[in-house]
Parts: structure tokens; sequence; C-alpha cells
């Protein structure tokens, strides 16, 4: 018998995956075209094996991960014996070749399951030969381009680790996970997209089918966004957790035209409009998922969290290329079934409101595409030296927000087609009202900026508009009922859950709006000298730096002092802010501690060395009010998004075909 | 006509749109330049926001405790400036590392609200007396 190796079998495993990948495409597309119903259904066969080869890539990746086998490239570039066992784990997706790895295994299991559960319908066929085109794309380049199981000829008998921002937070094993799981999910509406102009079948089919995917990868990549905001608030040790880097902003991007697709798809269900721009919407998402990890990747945008350069940023460069030439290659050949016939109506309708909130996502997806790229063009152009500041960002980012959250208001109140005068006066007397009674009450409080008070506005105006869609849709029958309000109102909530449900998301939309408002508009950010013993006040708390503590875990050795917070000569918690050093890497980490409250929190990073004989610490202070209700609303977000996607009971399900038309 | 209309007032918000951007995107624009760089022009760069890097001078590193002040020379050897950070030197501060700090000059004095301490191990300091590869000085602190 052969002995193999840990990077035979796991280089083995992809390569099986490439083969049984290329066979799913093939023959899927030979049966898509020649309509065999044999040729496809070894297609989505194919696609289940396909998994399981992945899916040994990964377990035999976790267990040379797990088993210090430093033969295997990755596990010696980035892996170490003393890291405890979940950093191990989540060193798969801790730097370059195992993140795309881990992303190929994800879509082949999406492909599994579409495979095995899609209804059996015209689109599917084509569906699924695009998802298994895209596949190969990755599983080709984990086996051709960066294969993390290259075999180490001369094996270390230690690793260096990962990246030790990366092993600072256990957020770390969720963040990119969720981010993934977003695009992948997002991979499905573009494939049936695809499908649907390929089979010459535009209309509302190929979104109505792919609901649940987009909604599921969209609540994933939401979901992602903030869990990567909360690490770098936990881990970055500025207090903030946004700063327009470009990692962060590709992650946004698809998350724009995602949104606006979500919005816009319900026009075409609605009013059989907007073909192509759906069609476009799901494209760009797809396109620039994969244009962000090659800005990411190839080193030619500088970024926090680089992961160097190499090989793999031309290859999706190449990739990114083929979906926009072959996607808008399609469109063009099926210009003419795809145009839209039917007009707006008027602008004052629940289109002409999606229409324009869509219109604002892109140009704000637009805009962060070009301060992201700007730095490029400068420098290709001048040989400057430039990065674009968070002013920029800020600058254009903010005005559209405002616009759009005054859309999210008025856009669920108003009728499809045209508005009636006198409902609409009504309502719109209600939202100006809520408008200028919370921004007036904000002004009396004493807030005096202009957008933390618009903000403010906005929020009560989108809640009144909450309050009025549900009274609406309650009022007529709670008349025409003799049940009680609560249970009707219990009723409506279960009957109607991608309505209801959108309106919880929305709510966690204005949370995050007032927790991003005041955490970044009244921010307070202070260096302090923290003397030994003695305390030093900061906005309304008293601090005490009573003393100092080393600790040693395997793997890391951390220095911090411990801080008495005291609030009006109570003590109200100890906080520990530490520094970090893993292994032998030089760079420190810094642990900032935080109290987290609901009016704000308190957050305390060691900005000097702490050395034995040094009777003073220097702290940075920061207190950002709400600052919590980002990540509260970020859950209500995510609480709604599964809401809206939670089966409906047995007696509703008969009835899914018509409310997929009527909501 | 309807289409037209609408054709036209799309055109007029790209285009409003399209100044607005260039307008705020020059004006967040921030510079990354060497102190030789800075002396030559000096009136492009004044009261603007930079990103300047350099190698901390021997022997210039001060740290007033009560103030929380820190101020150095930043060089590229050709050119030196003052610095005045304020905040306590962080963990892999020290003399003759390469540095970058973010914020504008004041009369001759660099005022940084940021300061980044970069370990590359591309650039090594030249010995005294020898003068540096100002470009390569550029690329390792980038």
């Amino acid at each position: 018998m052969v002995d193999l190796s840990l990077g035979q079998l796991g280089s083995g495993s992809i390569l099986l995956a490439l083969v049984l990948a290329l066979y799913a495409a093939v023959t899927g597309m030979a049966g898509a075209w020649r309509r065999d119903a044999r040729l496809l259904t070894s297609a989505r066969l194919a696609a289940g094996a396909v998994f399981l080869a992945m899916t040994s890539a990964v377990l035999v990746m976790e267990a040379a991960l797990l088993s210090d086998d430093f033969t295997v490239k990755y596990v010696a570039e980035h892996s170490r014996i003393a890291s405890p066992v979940w950093v191990k784990v989540v060193t798969l997706w801790a730097a370059l070749e195992g993140s795309i790895l881990l992303w190929g295994w994800l879509l082949t299991g999406y492909t599994a399951i579409l495979a095995v559960t899609a209804p059996n319908s015209t689109l599917r066929p084509w569906a699924l030969a695009i998802m298994q085109l895209a596949q190969i794309f990755f599983i080709g380049v984990s086996a051709l381009v960066a294969n993390p199981f290259s075999i180490v000829p001369n094996p270390p008998l230690d690793g260096p680790g990962p990246n030790p921002l990366l092993q600072n937070h256990w957020m770390m094993s969720v963040h990119p996970v969720l981010l993934y799981l977003g695009f992948v999910g997002l991979t499905v509406p573009f494939a049936f997209a695809m499908s649907a102009l390929i089979t010459r079948r535009p209309g509302s089919e190929w979104m109505t089918l792919t609901r649940r995917w987009t909604l599921t990868g969209w609540g994933f990549l939401t979901a992602g966004i903030v869990a990567g905001g909360w690490w770098s608030y936990e881990v970055l040790g500025w207090g903030g957790y946004w700063a327009w880097d470009p990692v962060e902003n590709v992650s946004f991007m698809p998350w724009l035209t995602a949104t606006a697709f979500i919005h816009s798809v319900q026009v075409q269900e609605r009013r059989r409009m907007l073909k192509a721009w759906n069609v476009l919407l799901i494209t760009l998402t797809f396109a620039l998922s994969i244009l962000g990890t090659f800005l990411i990747r190839s080193g030619i945008i500088s970024s926090v969290h680089a992961f160097g350069d190499g090989p793999v940023g031309p290859v999706f460069l190449g990739f990114f290329l083929v979906i926009m030439v072959s996607a808008f290659g399609l469109i063009a050949l099926r210009w003419d079934q795809i145009r839209d016939r039917a007009e707006l109506d008027s602008v004052v309708s629940r289109e002409g409101s999606f229409l324009t909130g869509n219109v604002l996502f892109l140009a704000m997806a637009f805009a962060i595409l070009l301060g992201t790229l700007f730095p490029l063009i400068v420098e290709a152009l001048t040989a400057e030296k430039v990065t674009v500041g968070a002013p920029f960002f800020d600058q254009v980012t903010l005005p559209i927000w405002l616009l759009i959250f005054l859309l999210m208001g008025i856009g669920p109140l108003l009728p499809w087609r045209r508005a009636e005068e006198q409902s609409l006066k009504r309502n719109l007397a209600w939202l100006a009202g809520a408008f200028l009674v919370s921004g007036g009450l904000a002004f009396a409080l004493g807030m005096r900026k202009v957008y933390p008070l618009a903000t403010v506005a906005l929020a009560g105006y989108n809640f009144t508009s909450l309050g009025l869609l549900i009274t609406g849709a309650l009022h007529p029958r709670i008349r025409l009922s003799k049940r009680s309000p609560v249970a009707i109102f219990k009723s409506y909530a279960f009957e109607n859950r991608r309505r209801f449900g959108s309106m919880i998301v929305h709510s966690g939309v204005i949370v995050v709006a007032l927790g991003v408002m005041a955490s970044s508009g009244y921010r307070v950010d202070e260096q302090l000298r923290l003397d030994f013993g003695t305390s030093v006040p900061f906005r309304g708390y008293d601090l005490t730096a009573v003393d100092r503590f080393m600790e040693r875990t395997p793997g890391r050795i951390s220095a911090g002092v411990v801080v008495e917070v005291w609030q009006r000569g109570r003590l109200v918690t100890t906080l520990r802010p530490r520094t970090n050093v893993f292994g032998q890497n030089p760079q420190t980490i810094s642990t900032p501690a935080v109290l987290y409250t609901p009016k704000w929190d308190l957050y305390l990073n060691l900005a000097s060395s702490i050395g034995p004989d040094q009777e003073f610490v220097v702290i940075r202070a920061v207190q950002s009010p709400l600052i919590t209700w980002i990540w509260i609303g970020g859950l209500i977000v995510a609480l709604g998004t599964a809401y809206a996607l939670s089966p409906q009971t047995r007696q509703h399900r008969t009835v899914r075909g018509e409310e997929a038309a009527r909501t | 006509m309807k289409r037209l209309s609408y054709g036209i007032a799309g055109i007029a918000v790209l285009i409003i749109a399209g100044l607005l951007i260039y307008r705020s995107l020059n004006a967040s624009l921030v510079y990354f330049i060497l102190p030789n760089e800075y002396a030559q022009q000096p009136g492009e760069y004044q009261g603007r926001r930079l990103r300047l890097g350099g190698i901390v001078e021997t022997d210039s590193v001060r740290f007033d405790n009560e103030s929380l002040q820190l101020t150095f020379m930043v060089t590229d050897s050709l050119q030196r400036y003052p610095v005045h950070h304020r905040g306590s030197p962080p963990e892999l501060f020290k003399e003759n590392t390469g540095v970058v700090v973010e914020g504008s000059f004041n009369d001759g004095v660099f005022i940084s609200d940021n300061l980044l301490v970069k370990h590359s191990e591309v650039y090594e300091p030249p010995p005294p007396g020898e003068s540096v590869d100002v470009e390569a000085l550029k690329d390792s602190l980038q």
C-alpha cells in the first residue's frame, strides 16, 4: 500500500474535484443544449461528487492544520504549533490560498444543494451549468495557481502562525465565512439570470425561483459586513469600526448593488418592468465580488489587511473580465426581449421610488469604486502616490444615505402605478410632522450638527412610516373581523412574512443609522496619562490605573494595566486593556477594553509601553455614543431577513404561488 | 418628448454629480511625500493633509510626559523637518526606523495626528556619510 501524505491527499482531492467539475459543466451544457435528460441527471449527480471531493480537500487541510503537518505549504506558512485549537481551525481562512479553498468549497456546496433541490424548470439546466463554470474557476485556482497543498521539501519545525491581527479575536472565525456565504449565495440568482437570457425566458421566473437564495445571500453579506465592523472595533484600537479601507469598500459595493437588486426585482414581479436593469444589477453584484478579490489580493491597492501579491490577482481580473464581457454580450444579444416596453406611469409611485432608490444605491457604489480606484489612476498618470481620505467617502455617501432614508419612509407607503392624491397627502402630513417633531426635539436637546440632526429627524419619520404601514394594513382587517387587534396583528405578521420581514429589516437599518450618526458625530477621543493610583476624570468617569499585569498563554504573551472605572463615587467596572505579542512575530497587537452601555461605550486602549519601572501609562480613551446600537441594529436586520425567509406553515404554502405575484 | 426630457434631466444630474465628486475627491486626496519633495514646493502642500514618510533622526526624539507631546525630526537625508505628534510613542517607535506621519505642515513644523511605524525589511538605512536612494526609501515606506 502506498503511504500518502496529507499534501498529496489534498492536492489529489482538488484535482479530482476539478476533473469532476469539468465533467459536470461539459455534460450539463451538452445536456442543456440537446435537452438530454440523461446527461442533465448525470451533471446533477456530478455536482454532488464535486462537493464531496472539495469537502475532502477542506477536511484534509483541517487535519494538516490540527496535526501541525509542516510539509504542507499552507500550514508551514500560516500555522504554528503553539496556537490554540480554534485558531488552527480558522487558519483555513486566515490567508489567501485557504480563503479561496473555502470559497470554492462553499460554492460547490451551494451548487450541490441547488442540483438536488431546485425545482425542475426550463431554467435549471443552464443555471446549474453556470454555477459549475464558476466553481471550475475557484477549484482551478486552488489546483493550479494557489495550491495550499504544495509540498515543502524541507519542512520547518514550526511556522510563524497566522497574521497576529487575525488570531486576536474570535470574531475572525465568523466574519469571513459570513462574507463568502453572502458572495456565494448571490451567485445563484446571477446563474439563473444568465440562464433566463440563454433560454430566452427573461420574465420574472428566474427571480421568483431564486428569491430565497438572493435574500439568504444578502442576509449573510450584511451580517458579514457588520461582523467585520465589530471585529475592527474590538481589534484595531482606534475606537472606530469603518475606515473606508479598500478591503471594506470592496465588500460594501456588492452589498449596495445587491440591495438595489432586492428592491428592483419587486418592480419586475409586479409591473414587468426593469428586466434589463435587474440582469445588470445581479451581474454587477457578482462581478464586483470578484473584482474586489482582485483589488485586495493582487497587492495593487495597499490595504490594512492585504494578503500580499501573487499570481492570484491577474487570474481574478481575467475572470472578472470574462464575466463582464459574456454577461453584457448576452444582454446585448437578447436586448430585444429584455427592453422595457411599459413606461413609468408616475414617478410618485412604488416603482418610481424603488427606481430612484436604485439609482442612488448604484451612484453610491460608483462613487466608492471611483474613490477606491482613484489612487491607481493618479499614480498611473502622474506617478504621485496618493490615498483618498475618509472625508471623500463621507462627503459623497452621507447625502445619498439621507436621500435613501427619505425614500425608505415614503416608498413602501406609495401604491403601485400612481399614488392617489388624498391618501398621499395624509401620509405626507404624518411623515412631515414626525420629521419636524423629532428633528425639533433633537435640536432642543442641544444637537446642532446638520447630519446628525437630519438623521434623527429621518429616524422619527421612518418609524412613523412603519407605524402607518402597519396601521394601514391592520385597520380594514380590524373593522371586518371580530378578533382582537393583537390576534389580527399576529396573523398579519404571520401571513405576510416577506412584507413584515422587510419592515423589521428597515427598522434595523434605522437603528444602525442612529448608531453610526451618534458614534461618529459625537465621539470624544483623548490621550490620557494615568499615574498609578491617581484618578483621572474623563467624560463623567474617573479612571484609576491600579495595577499592571502580565499573562502567558501558549502562543501569546500579553501585558496590560488594570483600570478601575468609577462614576459618582461608585465602582462601575474594571477594564484591562493590553498589548499582545504572538510567537516570534515582532508586531505588537493591542486589545482594547470596552465598557458597553446602551448610552455610550467607554473604550480604552493602551497607547504606550508599560515598563516595570514606569510610574504611569498613556491610554487612548474614546467615548462613542450609541455605538452598540450598530451591532444591535445589524442583528435586527439579520433577524428580519431570517423572518422573511422562514417557511410558511402548511396551509399557507399552497397559496405561495399567488402570494409571489401579490406582494 | 417625455423621453427627451428624462434624458436631459439624467445628463444634468450626472454632470452635477460628477462635478461634486471631482471637487470632493480633489479636496480629500492625501499625498504621500518625503521631506525633500515638500522642500521643493512647500506652497503647493501648505495646509493640505499629507502623509510624510522618512526616517526618525538619531538623538532627536523627545517625549513630554506632562503634555503627552512627542517631537522628533523626520529625514530622508536630503531634508529634515520637525514633527509634533500628540500622543505617546508607539511600541516599535525608535530612532533610525521608518515612519509615516499623517497631518499637515504649519510654519515648517509637521503637526501629526497619526503615526505609523514601518519596520520594513526591504529598506536598510545607509551607513553614515553615504546618500540614500530616495526612491527606494519611498517604496519601502509605502
